[in-house]
């Protein structure tokens, strides 16, 4: 090796050697000025026959240095992480907020449904008679009436559509969805229409409030018409849901019951969480009622326009905080309510 | 409607030896639902509940010819026995015949009217066995002949009353509608006004009898009566329905007449209480059968005609048609079966609730059990459609949730007060005929009131909250339905947002965060009359973009007529966004711009301007002078300080110089440099700091 090369070499060794910034001292070797940048430069000086060992010398000695950089980064870097770590100390978090339980169990029924097909519709809150009750097979002065507490809005009643109300089920949304859907599609044959897979979410709205009742809650409508719509595409529709909101463990069944806008009528009841069905002390006989169900009654169909004769479908509507509560074993349902953020930052 | 009852009553009339608990699983699955079995001495009660299509299975012997039905179908060893006297005879066992006068002002109030005179009675304590199932049934024995109108009534369901017939003045009834201001002292002690319309009956003196609800006390059976009138009727539900409705008071006997009678009932049952009295009274018929019935059912029963391929295609399963017939047959229907249809008629407790196709699909279907048919998934076809904003709207609570806010819902009824903080008159709003209390009274044209309000309710335990809501708002709109738009609402407190124009900032960059969630470009204005936020601390939120530049909502220091209110004393930083219009305009397109070969040169210049100078004026200054060099402007620091002048602020903008071809040398950059400062010291009248 050339000795001038050599005597670079090792004085840039030693540099490397003492240092404790290896950028620094890189800077001293290589940077302007720089002890090897000096050698290299003199190669200029050197005759044209001993240029080419000069320059295999250079590389040879850069490449010395590079290596010896190298294992000095790594210690240095090596020797800073070593130092003790809490890893039980929290974190640094950044802060999150919290969605309201409704809108949570929202998002989840959303995803369940719309995996199956159903579109997610919207109708009035405050709404006609017509589409609330008249439209639904519950004709004035129907005794069914009576099992909703309906809020009545202070407006003069419109002569076709009734008085204005605070809907009390988002059953106004049935015959609603039906017109929507006879309006795209006017070029189908005669008679044509749908199929429809809806489903409408809304706040809802009686007259009641107690452990179990508030006067706003939410509701979720499903409604599904098409030809040839049975039972069964109702019973694992439910089933479909069951599975995937309250978990593979659970079950439905059906009972009779009686609803003015379908027929048959059914509560659809799920196996109790706690003891899946067998009877426990939460759900006495092994069953959580979840809400109300039914083929669509031909007169619904009628107002909305639909042949009942080559149409059938079936809905549901539940209320949501409900379900909440049948998951989480929530004792009171007004707590929703209460907007004590004690209570909503726990979701 | 719910009915508790002993079980060794309803074993009378049901013989079987299927175990109770068997037998309510039974009924719950394919007919009205056991809800609760409880213990009651040696017995077990049931509580059933029967929906209000069922009234002919509101009664022991009604579930009993239900469970029967069920039980037979099943396979089940079960037959059905009736109670005793259905068929008594009703002539008179007296010489001396009595007569009651009966007047029917309006046959529409009283479809069927049935009574008979008994004599000879002798009033005491009912039998044991009466007695205790009037009380496990929850019903408190009085005497013998009280006791079975009651009992008769929970064995059958069909309501009845007794009078004294001597306390019926000038054996004489007129059955009538009330008319104005007229009262009753009922058998309860309690004197009524009764609404006007209300079927009453009056003896030719006073009024004796709240029809269908309660009798009056002047013609109550005492232990002095002698001679009893029985009395069956079926009334129009409907009057018994307001009546009970505007005098809040219901009775079992309501109830049931409040959902229809089965008309064909109303004998079987009088002849029950009558043989009934015979046995526990020593009583004796002393007059004609009154009946009078000018209405039986036009036409006779309604026969339906049920397709079998419309049966096949609701149960999804091939049914045989003679096993759908046999169900029918069970339920007490008339059957008839050929190649493609069921013909069958009601039975006379059935007709009211059996009208379409659907209504024998459902019978059959039940008895058959719903748990029996298969469970599958809709398989038609999916149509791919517009949908409403709702997976729009949780994909913006998951943005907001992640800016750090809770998401709060709250009840969109308001107080009066409420609203008058709202700025929105009463006769603008919308506003309920019937509310439940003052406190929920008007439907809220804004959420940021309730917002306010959870702020003052939570500010003693949290000292930092960032708080939305989104619900639609209700503003009236002439006769028509309200509009109804979505709004996203925010409310944010802090205990050091004692700084208005922290709060201001705060809330407006969560604004600048939405919108570029959204995907839409906004600028800020200076508002328009908006009671909600301090004039001078707010700002309308504008669209930008191809269509039509549109005001979406609103942003600022919340006003302390608000605040105050709710016993807030900081700033509240609030803002309000029309999702609904938000959501209908088109997004912002975002087009490839070539990535820049060449780094920026990036320079700071500090200034010192007037406070009430604009920041939009001065980035419009430095556009103007510093074009086409500069790229990008950013404001990376706002300053004020005493030793800067009250009505001063300094101002760091941080400045990139950019070329296409190259870095700008710093000639170019010192030249556009100058030309910036100069414009600024001109118009704006800037010191520029060194």
């Amino acid at each position: 090796m050339n000795p001038k090369v050599k005597e670079a070499l090792d004085k840039s060794l030693a540099l490397i050697e003492s240092s404790v910034d290896p950028n620094k001292t890189y800077l001293e070797i290589f940077g302007k000025g720089g002890i090897f940048t000096v050698l290299a430069g003199e190669i200029k000086n050197i005759e044209p026959q001993n240029r080419a060992a000069f320059g295999r010398d250079l590389n040879s000695a850069k490449s010395q240095i590079e290596q010896a950089l190298h294992i000095k980064r790594s210690s240095l870097v090596v020797s800073r992480s070593s130092g003790f770590i809490d890893i039980t100390a929290p974190g640094k978090k950044q802060k999150i907020g919290h969605l309201h339980l409704v809108s949570q169990a929202i998002e989840e029924i959303v995803g369940i449904f719309t995996k199956i097909g159903f579109s997610l519709q919207s109708y009035p809150e405050v709404d006609w008679d017509w589409y609330a009750f008249e439209s639904l097979n519950m004709p004035k002065n129907h005794p069914a009436r009576d099992d909703w507490e309906t809020f009545f809005v202070k407006a003069p009643a419109s002569s076709r559509y009734g008085n204005q109300v605070l809907t009390p089920h988002t059953s106004n949304g049935q015959v609603r969805e039906m017109e929507r859907v006879k309006t795209f599609t006017p070029r189908s044959p005669k008679g044509e229409v749908g199929p429809i897979r809806m489903l409408n979410i809304a706040r809802c709205y009686r007259r009641q409030i107690d452990v179990s009742h508030t006067p706003m809650f939410h509701q979720f409508e499903g409604l599904y018409v098409d030809k040839n719509v049975s039972i069964p595409e109702l019973k694992g529709t439910f089933d479909f849901f069951t599975t995937n909101f309250f978990g593979p463990k659970r079950v439905t069944r059906l009972r009779p019951h009686h609803f003015r806008f379908t027929e048959p009528s059914f509560e659809v009841d799920v196996t109790c969480g706690v003891c899946l069905g067998k009877g426990c002390r939460i759900c006495k006989s092994g069953w959580l009622e979840l809400g109300g169900a039914g083929m669509v009654h031909p007169n619904v169909l009628k107002a909305g326009g639909i042949d009942p004769q080559k149409y059938s479908g079936f809905a549901f509507g539940w209320g949501i905080e409900r379900t909440i509560a049948m998951k989480t074993e929530l004792p009171d349902i007004r707590l929703f309510y209460q907007n004590d953020l004690r209570f909503l930052e726990q979701f | 409607m719910n009915i508790t009852v002993p079980v060794s009553w309803l074993r009378e009339y049901l013989k079987t030896d299927v175990a109770a608990k068997t037998l309510a699983n039974y009924l719950t699955l394919a007919g009205p639902s056991v809800e609760r079995i409880q213990k009651h001495g040696t017995d077990l009660l049931l509580e059933v509940e029967v929906t209000t299509n069922r009234p002919d299975a509101f009664s022991v012997f009604g579930l009993a010819r239900e469970a029967n039905t069920i039980l037979n179908f099943e396979n089940q060893k079960s037959s059905l026995v009736h109670p005793k006297g259905l068929n008594t005879k009703l002539d008179p066992d007296t010489k001396d015949i009595l007569a009651l006068d009966v007047l029917i002002k309006d046959k529409s109030l009283c479809p069927r009217f049935t009574a008979i005179i008994l004599d000879n009675v002798k009033i005491k304590p009912s039998p044991a066995e009466i007695k205790n199932r009037l009380e496990a049934s929850g019903i408190r024995a009085i005497n013998n002949i009280v006791d079975i109108s009651n009992y008769v009534m929970l064995e059958l369901g069909q309501p009845m009353h007794t009078f004294d017939f001597d306390k019926i003045k000038g054996s004489k009834m007129i059955l009538r509608e009330a008319k104005e201001g007229e009262k009753l002292k009922t058998l309860d002690g309690q004197t009524r006004s009764l609404p006007k319309g209300t079927i009453v009956i009056e003896d030719g003196q006073r009024l004796i009898d709240l029809c269908g609800i309660m009798g009056g006390e002047n013609s109550q059976i005492s232990l002095r009566t002698k001679r009893v009138l029985i009395f069956v009727q079926a009334y129009d539900p409907i009057r018994i329905r307001k009546t009970t409705q505007a005098l809040a008071f219901r009775t079992d006997a309501a109830t049931r007449f409040g959902k229809g009678i089965d008309l064909e009932g109303i004998l079987p049952a009088l002849s029950r209480a009558v043989y009934l009295a015979k046995k526990t009274a020593g009583a004796k018929i002393a007059s004609e059968l009154i009946d009078i019935y000018r209405h039986p059912p036009a036409g006779g029963p309604k026969t339906i005609h049920l397709s079998l391929q419309k049966l096949d295609q609701y149960l999804g399963i091939t049914l045989e048609p003679a096993r759908a017939a046999r169900i029918l047959t069970l339920l007490g229907f008339t059957v008839s079966v050929s190649a493609q249809t069921i013909t069958a008629t009601a039975p006379s407790w059935r007709t009211q609730d059996m009208n379409s196709q659907e209504d024998l699909i459902e019978e059959i279907a039940r008895i058959y059990g719903y748990h029996r048919l298969p469970s599958k998934l809709p398989e038609g076809e999916v149509i791919n459609e517009k949908e409403s904003d709702l997976s729009k709207v949780i994909s913006l609570k998951e943005a907001l949730k992640f800016l750090g806010l809770t998401e709060i819902i709250s009840y969109s009824i308001i107080s009066k007060e409420l609203l008058a903080l709202t700025g929105v008159q009463p006769l603008n709003a919308v506003e309920l005929a019937n509310p439940l209390s003052q406190e929920w009274q008007f439907m809220r044209p804004t959420n940021l009131v309730s917002l306010a309000a959870i702020i003052g309710q939570n500010q003693n335990l949290h000292s930092d909250m960032k708080l939305f809501e989104i619900a639609k708002t209700y503003i009236k709109n002439g006769d028509n339905l309200p509009t109804q738009n979505l709004y996203l609402s925010i409310a944010l407190q802090n205990a050091d947002s004692a700084k208005q124009n922290f709060a201001f900032y705060k809330v407006k960059g969560i604004v600048e965060n939405i919108f570029e969630a959204l995907g839409r470009e906004v600028k800020f204005e200076k508002p328009k009359q908006n009671p909600l936020f301090i004039k001078d601390q707010s700002a309308d939120i504008i669209t930008i973009g191809p269509e039509r530049s549109r005001r979406v909502g609103a942003l600022g220091i919340l006003s302390p007529s608000i605040t105050t209110y709710f016993g807030i004393d900081v700033p509240v930083a609030a803002c309000e966004i029309n999702l609904t219009t938000v959501y209908s305009l088109p997004t912002t397109a975002k087009n490839y711009r070539p990535i820049p070969k060449y780094p920026p040169v990036i320079e700071d210049i500090s200034a010192i301007f007037d406070k009430e100078t604009l920041i939009a004026d001065i980035i419009k200054e430095v556009k103007k002078a510093g074009a086409p060099l500069i790229k990008q402007i950013e404001i990376i620091d706002i300053y004020t300080d005493e030793k800067l002048g009250a009505d001063k602020k300094s101002i760091t903008l941080r400045l990139y110089y950019q070329k296409s071809d190259g870095t700008p040398n710093a000639e170019a950059v010192e030249k556009i440099r100058d030309a910036i400062q100069i414009e600024l010291i001109k118009n704006l009248k800037a010191q520029i700091r060194k």
